[in-house]
């Protein structure tokens, strides 16, 4: 019996959304002071270069500015929400019966954790977010091709290493974990570094990276809650027929 | 009244193609301009000056940063 198609959409896009929309009001108490911070260093250097005069003019455009920007990080939050809601509940509607049995709450959460890790947190252990101010312009395109490479290599790796778990005997489940870890552990050794330089103080970029971690982890948290919560409730995927 | 029994059948779920498509989409657009779009998107109505603008970049710029994606 097919899927209600329109539902199953519904439920993914909503859950996402609004998963997103909660990130990115996280993002405005976690993440936003430490970037405010680290444009005031960018602000510094245009003054010194004498690119721009620190006059009150300049102050009053910079803050409306930082306003729109804030405001566009929430939005940008919503739309990521969407983007990584689709993903996630496309693997969901493929995977669900081979994740654990019981409440959708519970076959999301385990879903979530295990892209949360795999196309999110390796990832961020071998690129980790950078506050502005670290960024080259001119490596820009080459830092999202390898972003995106290694995020292709651990979120492809996760999928295939789940068909050996599969196959595999019971006793020997074990090569499937060891499989992906030495995957991962090649991909660190052979991919190039970060090429920019990372010249901003510790406490900074430390702070901001920790609660750029807890951000992005809000978001797979509520996306699991909610789209795990919406799918046991409005059930797109059963259509049981009563039959006298 | 009746007292006819009933019976609950379910039968395997089929995934609309469709669907999986569609979402797809929205996937690949959506990382698209949220992520990595320097220009491009507006480009195709503003031409070269979309890529001087940035405008989309610029909107996402704080999001780029707090959730992981390259930027300047």
């Amino acid at each position: 019996m097919a899927l209600k198609t329109a539902m199953f959409i519904a439920v993914v896009l909503v859950a996402g959304a609004t998963a997103g929309t909660i990130h990115g009001l996280a993002n405005l108490v976690l993440v936003e002071p430490y970037l405010d911070g680290a444009i005031m260093i960018e602000n510094q250097a245009l003054f010194a270069s004498g690119q721009e005069e620190d006059t009150p003019e300049f102050w009053a455009e910079y803050e409306s500015y930082r306003i729109w920007q804030k405001e566009g990080q929430v939005l940008a939050s919503a739309m990521l929400g969407t983007s990584m809601g689709a993903l996630f509940g496309i693997v969901y509607v493929l995977s669900r019966d081979a994740l654990p049995k019981g409440h959708d709450l519970k076959k999301a959460s385990v879903l979530a954790a295990i892209m949360w890790f795999s196309v999110y947190l390796v990832p961020f252990l071998k690129y980790p977010a950078n506050p502005p101010t670290v960024g080259d312009g001119e490596t820009v395109v080459l830092r999202a091709v390898l972003y995106l490479s290694f995020i292709a290599i651990t979120g492809f790796g996760a999928v295939g290493f789940y068909q050996v778990y599969r196959r595999v005997a019971k006793n020997r489940k074990f090569v499937a974990f060891a499989g992906y870890a030495a995957l991962v552990a090649v991909a660190f050794a052979l991919m190039p570094p970060n090429p920019d330089e990372v010249a901003i103080q510790t406490e900074l970029l430390d702070g901001f990276r920790v609660m750029s971690a807890v951000g992005v982890t809000i978001f797979w948290t509520a996306l699991a809650i909610i789209l795990g919560a919406l799918w046991q409730k409005l059930r797109p995927d059963s259509e049981a027929k009563l039959q006298h | 009244m009746s007292n006819s029994s009933m019976q609950v059948t379910k039968s395997p779920r089929k995934v609309p193609v469709a669907a999986v498509v569609a979402l797809g989409l929205v996937f690949v657009f959506g990382l698209f301009v949220v992520g990595f779009d320097q220009g491009h998107i507006f480009s195709m109505a503003f031409g070269e000056q979309a890529f001087e603008d940035m405008y989309i970049h610029e909107l996402t710029h704080d999001l780029r940063h707090a959730a992981g994606f390259p930027c300047h």
